[in-house]
């Protein structure tokens, strides 16, 4: 944690209410996004109890698992599920724009992309595990299942892989987007409780942070939001509902489990839509935006793949797909840190404590410096930048600055306050530097030594979802392999 | 140890399992934990007398599901656990005997029971092959700062090859060969409590400790199907920790001596148990020894809320986490760190770095906050 | 344990003419949600007994509920409450659900006599999970683990109100320490070999077990009859840990479980083609006979000894009724104390 981070929880504590860490948006927010809240039966890995979805606030659906150990009721529930998610996935679809490439063929993407909003990432996690035990299962054959439940499970677990994916908003956990965006007075451990979270940023009016967070922490007040349920909850009023369930298995006694959980799930329902408004009164940065055209493409590629007939995502990945996965994944990172960073003051503000940017006020410059000779010769400026910023910078490393994101910059020499630096790429061809090109005496100017190599936003799909049909061999898949018969117990 | 049972009060002490055993490791510098566990107060009653309950609860149907995964695992003389044993380790065909050591008749005592799995462990030791091969519910014991705890026996252990393994099951699921990565830690730290208590046991009677192996079996459903899986799981870091923690309980008479000799966290419970110690009393008690609070006491100790509340009243940093905490390079309070940050307070010895950090910090949260 | 009544038609509270559905769901919101703090508070006493109002407030909700709206048994397909969203539907209950209930074969027979049935069948002593099991697939059986729980209760106190009085009665298996074996069940009339329990014991038993089920599928299989499917998938459960008797699949001798070192392992799957049941490739009952014998063999001089050493001391030093129930607390408490 950076000590800004640290200060800005330091400052909480002393409020009462917790402090912005970002000035901007760093996620995508989708114009309708679908919340997801799924409870799993307690001691189970992924056995559905419950859940609410939907795309509007003022009507939730309500799905329920009256006998979460039957393996019918289940799929039942998977099934419901997916005539909630698979007509919102493919809607999105419809709409498509042509994005030209230079020296490729020009392809179709879609224009929006679906979004779903989960809790945390206890709830991220069950979405990979619900996508696992049932993107396998098979229409036709012995334990058949509704056609959608396989379609399902593969929507699923593509949602889950690209969560792990450093920017990617397709499937954002709450507590991870707020919690990017303030500083709490309490620990990240506790950060994880939404209720507690919200209550620290926006407290209930006469309230302070601290004191709605710690009333947050009261099951009976604020049930936990998923997929855990509290245990006092299940030994009280659960468990002799699902008994009675399971004794009658009425439709009353199957109400009653449904009024059960829905007094657990409904303060979580409003809870996240009051998340989802938090994070809308911040303006969107503009990576945000670029990122999220990365999971259009994304989306528009697995929805392809699908529609292609591909096989279902493998249970693992092989050796040296996971290495070249996790080298992808270090450089997504890398890249997203910089544009948060280039987007964001506040975000920039942990690199200059560490000495690895600085902001100043320009000093001197000399925008029209040539070097080398005849057809060789390229238009190098200096700027000289006086910052009282403790510089750890040494001379030749590259700098990139939020105020023009084409440039970079190299370090020249550090004299007390004063840093030169030469401007090396992004001058353009001419030997004269256009306006504005090379910053004036007294603008003030930021600059940091970090890359952000990110690809044009209009490439080819991520490799991750490259279509088998056009990638390496994929891990082989054998239809007779024994998933079918897996009981999801 | 009769200061102890001072400190505790006129109730026997807490008998410890497994689980609260391995939890005695999770925060080792605490010594309010430290003299508490040592004494075998009930910390829960203690919390709950406090006004600050533990939040901690465990759901029927987790405890059920992991009950019918254990019998599936051990039913028909541990038919499934034997087929695992073949699988993994290659136990030979003939090696098929199941010793019950829980099965004694009746409801005897622990230390009958205990002696019972001795004299079968003893002979074990001793035999060749044709002694035995899986016992189950074996009752360990383990000593606790002076204090005997009978181990309630979930496990099975097994021999092979004059080695002694222990197998723990645990029903959460390996999905694709991963499993949550906490919950495979916790299954280690308790199953470590369980090879130590083993290799007591061995050691006491003679024989070389080292035929216990630090190599558990943890047996969890695989998939999603009911059906077990097993994996041989190293467990000597837990070991490790655990040892030097049970060490330092034995020593937690340093700690007791220095407290005041009136000291009591009796809660003077009525005919109904009911506790009438007066809460102000009790909560001075309490305070009379220094806890080390972090967060992550939230999931290991039943004092947890007590110990939040007072390190959020003291204003200290340590409620925000260790992370919080290696940023402002120890400093203690909330209070000192601002003071550092907007200048009104001198940085002491070797506090000028974080200070001017925080400083700069503060600097800049103001420039573009 | 406290079971909530949703049958209406039992109900002894009467709800208060004043009390409305509305205000019952109120009140039993506002009672567990009290309860729930009982709990957390330790207050067992109080927890109880809002428990107790909790109950009678459901009851009445439940009767309330009954006077407004008929209510719908279970398989009535003309049921069900549109718009709760819930999975649950008429219809949806599971084909084993129906059969419990529709079709309940045998069910005139008491449960001892049903017991008995499987237990001969077996031929050893068995645990009530495995009764309920075998009977249920090899004779249509519909027994319940909880028919079970006291009935070696019952059979001694039979016993010993008028002894040998029965033809036979279902008694222990004897441990060791000759003293009842938990949760097995035996025959009075099978010699005291077959009712000790070795070391070795649970295995053999367990293979004999194998042994058993898989002849009577070939009888049934020879009789012109099917093996029902249930009775397959027993076999195959039981062939699963047998060496050499389920199909090849690879998965006896295949370091499953958790991957902690060595992730992106390739798995074998089942021979294609292999019939499939309930996750188990089918199991042919003549290689589980085969397998099972084959490993019978290892065991057989070391239990059959040890069988007779442990039925020697029953027959020495037990009564007739401890012979058949295992011996008493007291008198195994004496024998611990003179060793
Ligand atoms: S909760 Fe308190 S007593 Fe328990 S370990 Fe933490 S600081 Fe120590």
């Amino acid at each position: 944690m950076s000590t800004l981070a640290a200060l800005a929880r330091l400052r909480a504590v002393h409020t009462g209410t917790a402090q912005r860490l970002a000035t901007v948006r760093h996620c995508h927010l989708s114009e309708r996004p679908m919340v997801f809240i799924p409870l799993r039966l307690a001691g189970e890995a992924a056995a559905p109890l419950a859940a609410m979805a939907g795309t509007d606030p003022g009507h939730p659906r309500l799905l329920v698992v009256p006998q979460p150990r039957d393996r019918d009721l289940r799929f039942a529930f998977a099934a419901e599920l997916a005539e909630i998610l698979l007509p919102y996935f493919e809607g999105l679809q419809k709409a498509t724009e042509t994005v030209e490439r230079r020296g490729a063929e020009p392809y179709e993407r879609c224009v929006d992309a679906p979004q779903v909003i989960v809790p945390g990432r206890g709830a991220v996690a069950f979405v990979q595990l619900l996508g696992r035990s049932t993107r396998f299962r098979r229409a036709e054959g012995p334990y058949a299942v509704h056609p959608s439940v396989p379609v399902l499970g593969r929507w699923l677990t593509f949602l889950a892989q690209r969560a792990q994916y450093p920017g990617s908003s397709l499937l954002l956990a709450a507590t991870e987007a707020l919690s990017l965006h303030w500083a709490t007075g309490q620990s990240t451990l506790e950060d994880a409780n939404l209720a507690s979270l919200v209550g620290w940023i926006d407290p209930p009016p006469g309230m302070t942070g601290a004191s709605a967070a710690r009333e947050a922490e009261d099951p009976l007040v604020w049930p936990p939001a998923g997929p855990a349920t509290d245990p006092g909850f299940d030994t009280e009023v659960l468990a002799p509902a699902i008994r009675a369930y399971e004794e009658t298995r009425s439709d009353r006694a199957a109400a009653r489990v449904a009024e059960a959980v829905r007094s657990q799930l409904e303060p979580t329902w409003r809870l996240m839509w009051r998340a989802i408004g938090l994070l809308g009164t911040l303006p969107a940065a503009p990576g945000a935006a670029a990122r999220w055209e990365g999971d259009r493409t994304s989306f528009t590629g697995f929805a392809a793949q699908l529609a292609e007939g591909g096989p279902p995502q493998p249970k693992r990945d092989g050796a040296v797909g996971a290495a070249s996965r996790l080298a992808r994944m270090e450089r997504a990172q890398a890249s997203y840190d910089a544009q948060r960073a280039y987007d964001d003051p506040l975000v920039m503000a942990a690199y200059r404590l560490t000495g690895e940017a600085f902001t100043g006020t320009v000093v001197a410059t000399e925008p029209d410096r040539t070097e080398g000779e005849g057809r060789g010769r390229k238009l190098r400026p200096l700027v000289t930048v006086r910052t009282t910023d403790p510089v750890r910078l040494a001379p030749g490393t590259r700098l990139g600055t939020p105020e023009r994101r084409g440039q970079q910059a190299e370090v020249v020499a550090i004299d007390g306050e004063h840093v030169t630096l030469k401007i090396v790429k992004g001058m353009g061809r001419g030997m004269a530097a256009t306006p504005g090109a090379v910053p004036e005496a007294g603008e003030r100017v930021c600059y940091a030594a970090l890359t952000d190599e990110f690809q044009p936003p209009a490439s080819l799909p991520a490799p991750e979802e490259t279509p088998w049909t056009h990638g390496g061999p994929p891990p082989e898949y054998s239809p007779a392999d024994d998933e079918p018969e897996e009981e999801w117990s | 140890m009769d200061r102890l049972d001072r400190l505790r009060g006129p109730v026997p002490p807490r008998p410890h399992d497994a689980r609260a055993i391995a939890a005695l490791a999770a925060n080792p510098g605490c010594a309010r934990r430290a003299v508490l566990d040592a004494a075998g107060v009930d910390k829960d009653a203690t919390a709950a007398h406090l006004g600050y309950p533990a939040p901690f609860g465990q759901s029927p149907f987790a405890i059920t599901r992991g009950n019918a995964f254990e019998s599936l695992v051990k039913e028909s003389g541990c038919a499934e656990l034997l087929r695992l044993l073949r699988e993994l380790l290659g136990l030979p065909i003939p090696l098929a005997a199941y010793t019950d050591l829980g099965d004694v008749g009746g409801n005897p005592s622990a230390q009958v029971r205990h002696s019972h799995t001795r004299k079968l462990l003893d002979k074990a030791a001793r035999d060749s092959d044709d002694a035995g091969t899986l016992y189950d519910h074996p009752l360990l014991r383990l000593e606790i700062a002076g204090h005997s705890a009978y181990l309630e026996p979930d496990v099975v252990a097994f021999r092979l090859g004059g080695r002694f393994h222990i197998v723990e099951i645990k029903s959460f699921a390996v999905v694709d060969g991963q499993a949550e990565p906490d919950k495979v830690a916790a299954a280690a730290r308790q199953a470590a409590v369980y090879v130590l208590a083993l290799m007591n046991t061995l050691e006491e009677l003679g024989h070389d400790p080292r035929r216990v192996s630090h190599e558990v079996v943890l047996v969890c459903p695989e998939n999603f199907a009911n059906r077990p899986a097993a994996t041989l799981v190293d467990v000597r870091p837990q070991l490790a920790v655990l040892r030097r923690q049970l060490a330092r309980m034995a020593r937690v008479g340093a700690i007791v001596d220095e407290l005041p000799p009136e000291l009591t966290f009796d809660l003077a419970p009525d005919a109904d148990g009911v506790p009438t110690r007066p809460v102000a009393e009790l909560r001075e008690a309490v305070r009379g020894v220094d806890a080390r609070y972090a967060p992550d006491c939230l999931s290991t100790c039943d004092l947890c809320f007590f110990c939040r509340d007072e390190a959020s009243a003291e204003g200290s940093t340590d409620l925000l986490g260790r992370q919080v905490r290696d940023a402002l390079g120890g400093v203690a309070t909330v209070t000192e760190a601002l003071g550092l940050a907007d200048g009104s307070l001198t940085p002491g010895e070797g506090q000028e770095e974080i200070a001017r950090l925080l400083r700069l910090a503060d600097r800049i949260y103001a420039e573009v906050g | 344990m406290l079971e909530i009544s949703g049958t209406p038609g039992n109900c002894w509270y009467a709800p208060g003419v004043s009390e409305t559905l509305d205000d019952l769901e109120e009140r039993i919101n506002a009672l567990r949600r009290e309860i729930r703090q009982a709990v957390r508070a330790r207050e067992s006493v109080l927890a109880r007994s809002l428990r107790a109002e909790l109950r009678s407030a459901e009851r009445a909700w439940d009767q309330a509920l009954a006077v407004h709206e008929p209510v719908y048994e279970p398989g009535d397909e003309t049921g069900g409450e549109p718009g709760h969203g819930t999975a649950h539907g008429p219809g949806r209950e599971s084909a084993h659900e129906r059969g419990d209930r529709h079709e309940a074969p045998g069910s005139l027979v008491p449960v001892r006599e049903q017991v008995h049935q499987a237990l001969t069948l077996l031929g050893v002593p068995a645990a009530a999970k495995m009764i309920v099991a075998v009977h249920a697939a090899l004779r249509a059986g519909s027994l319940k683990g909880a028919q079970l729980a006291s009935l070696r209760r019952d059979e001694e106190r039979s016993f010993r109100t008028s002894p040998f009085a029965r033809p036979y009665y279902l008694c222990a298996a004897l441990t060791d320490r000759l003293s009842a074996s938990r949760g097995l069940l035996a025959v009075s009339t099978w010699p005291l070999e077959q009712r000790v329990v070795g070391p070795l014991s649970p295995r053999v038993d367990f293979l004999t077990t194998a042994i058993r089920v898989a002849e009577h599928i070939m009888r049934m299989v020879g009789a012109g009859e099917q093996a029902p499917p249930s009775a397959q998938r027993l076999l195959s459960r039981l062939a699963h840990n047998i060496p050499g008797a389920a199909p090849e699949t690879g998965r006896y001798g295949r370091g499953a479980g958790l991957h902690l070192v060595d992730a992106g392992t390739a798995r074998g799957g089942p021979e294609a083609g292999a019939l499939v049941v309930d996750g188990f490739p089918g199991s042919d009952p003549a290689t589980v006979v085969k397998a099972a014998r084959a490993e019978l063999e290892v065991h057989a001089a070391a239990d059959t000894a040890a069988r007779a050493e442990i039925a020697g001391r029953a027959r020495d030093r037990l009564q007739d009724a401890e012979r058949l129930f295992g011996g008493t607390v007291l008198g195994l408490a004496r024998k611990e104390a003179s060793r």
